[in-house]
């Protein structure tokens, strides 16, 4: 391709809307540094972020800003607090040796002294608090390692079903059924719930009603991984439904199910 | 809202991990990633999620960004698109593209010139008056590229409409939005 072409083809590339074959000719050219393309690229690039500008604006709430600052308290390492405290000891230290030595001046230093133990004491509490707020993140991921290596063993085993449904643009995904004892939903696009509501898994049993099968949320992403040890024998069971339920779970479904998926 | 730095006093600050410095970085992008966010969920809630999703990436990841490479905007405007893509894909897709954002921001801001701070905004603005004036088929193109990442011949295939004919819509609708950021007449 000649530099003329390429300049057609620029914003497309940069927009990801070129063709394979093509995007793979200019990542080879551009291997070569050349410095046009470069400037070029930089420029389609450029646009391609402007065409962000294409939504129609939307102020955010005002309460966004606070969460997305917020949110770095949790990832900034609480290494700083121990060091605002290992200071401030030993700010609380220096002043009881001045202390010491002036007496003068020993009533003023232990007021401050009080006011600075005082302090000490209230960061010690915000340390114990983000510790906490560690534990339980700690304690979130070590119980998702473990659903996932569940998920794993059942899926794992040779006599495990496998049933796909849905279809892209809605709910879809896998499930996996073990007769000796194993359910494992793997699902995607799931519709979001309110903070009081949860989604709920259901086994549909040949007669009867169904069963509760375990309580799930999905992720932001609409994504979801749930598994459960309850075995299921396809021929006690006909399907599998999920329905929206309220947030601590139903005996029995209280809203149609969203998802039915059967397991003949 | 934070006083408004500088382009390379932003960076540094972030590089440097002060809060204040994502704070302006918020006030400068958040309405604009918000906006795009919002029009690919159509849910408040869940654009929000992916608003403090992308600012989070954004301070975890500001040591690795290289000014010399692209301007901050391109930057993070690059991983919010990225993002509203893997969004729209199917969860199989989004699995495995996870390290896609970062990586293809990377990419396209490969370049040696570094655009001025302040104009990625100023030229969203101004795509989005020009975007309103394309035709529908215009519209609808470039909306499938930006926001789903397909490529020309997919286009096609969804609209069911001539490959030629999908590259004619395409090239006009950049052309026109090309030109309005460059000051000429929007036709």
């Amino acid at each position: 391709m000649t530099h003329p072409e390429m300049d057609q083809l620029y914003e497309l590339y940069a927009l990801g809307a070129l063709e394979p074959e093509l995007a793979a000719e200019i990542d080879e050219h551009l291997a070569t540094n050349c410095s046009y393309c470069m400037e070029r690229v930089q420029e389609a690039a450029d646009f391609a972020a402007a065409l962000a500008g294409i939504a129609e604006t939307k102020k955010p709430p005002k309460a966004l800003r606070d969460r997305v600052l917020a949110g770095l308290g949790q990832a900034r390492s609480s290494k700083t607090w121990i060091l605002i405290v290992a200071a401030l000891s030993a700010a609380c230290l220096g002043l009881l040796v001045f202390s010491l030595v002036s007496r003068t001046e020993m009533s003023r230093m232990q007021s401050q002294l009080i006011v600075l133990q005082g302090e000490r004491a209230q960061l010690q509490g915000a340390i114990e608090t983000m510790r906490a707020a560690e534990r339980n993140q700690l304690s979130l991921v070590r119980s998702e390692r473990d659903q996932l290596q569940s998920a794993l063993t059942i899926i794992r085993r040779p006599d495990t079903r496998s049933i796909r449904f849905g279809n892209q643009n809605a709910p879809h995904g896998w499930v996996f059924v073990n007769r000796a004892g194993g359910l494992v939903l793997v699902g995607a696009q799931l519709p979001r719930v309110a903070s009081d509501r949860t989604l709920e898994l259901w086994l549909v049993p040949v007669t009867g009603a169904p069963r509760p099968a375990g309580l799930f949320r999905p992720n932001a992403a609409g994504d979801s991984l749930h598994t459960s040890s309850l075995a299921v024998n396809p021929a006690q069971f006909k399907a599998v439904a999920v329905s929206v339920e309220p947030r601590a779970g139903s005996s029995a479904p209280t809203t149609k199910p969203f998802l039915l998926v059967p397991l003949g | 809202m934070t006083s408004d730095p500088g382009e390379t006093e932003l960076i540094d600050r972030l590089q440097k991990r002060d809060p204040e410095a994502l704070a302006a970085a918020y006030d400068r992008y958040g309405q604009i990633v918000y906006s795009l966010f919002l029009r690919i969920t159509r849910e408040q809630s869940t654009a929000e999620d992916l608003v403090q999703e992308l600012f989070l990436r954004v301070w975890n990841h500001a040591c690795q960004f290289n000014p010399a490479k692209g301007s901050l905007g391109v930057w993070i405007l690059s991983i919010a698109r990225n993002m509203a893509i893997d969004h729209v894909r199917s969860a199989q897709t989004r699995f495995a593209t996870r390290l896609r954002p970062l990586e293809q921001a990377d990419r396209v801001n490969a370049g040696a010139k570094t655009s001025a701070p302040e104009s990625v905004i100023d030229h969203a603005r101004t795509i989005g008056t020009a975007f309103a004036s394309l035709s529908f088929n215009q519209r609808r193109v470039v909306e499938l590229a930006y926001y789903e990442g397909l490529s020309q011949s997919e286009i096609a295939n969804q609209l069911k409409e001539p490959l030629g004919t999908v590259k004619s819509w395409m090239r006009s609708a950049l052309m026109r939005l090309r030109s309005a950021i460059e000051g000429g007449a929007v036709l």
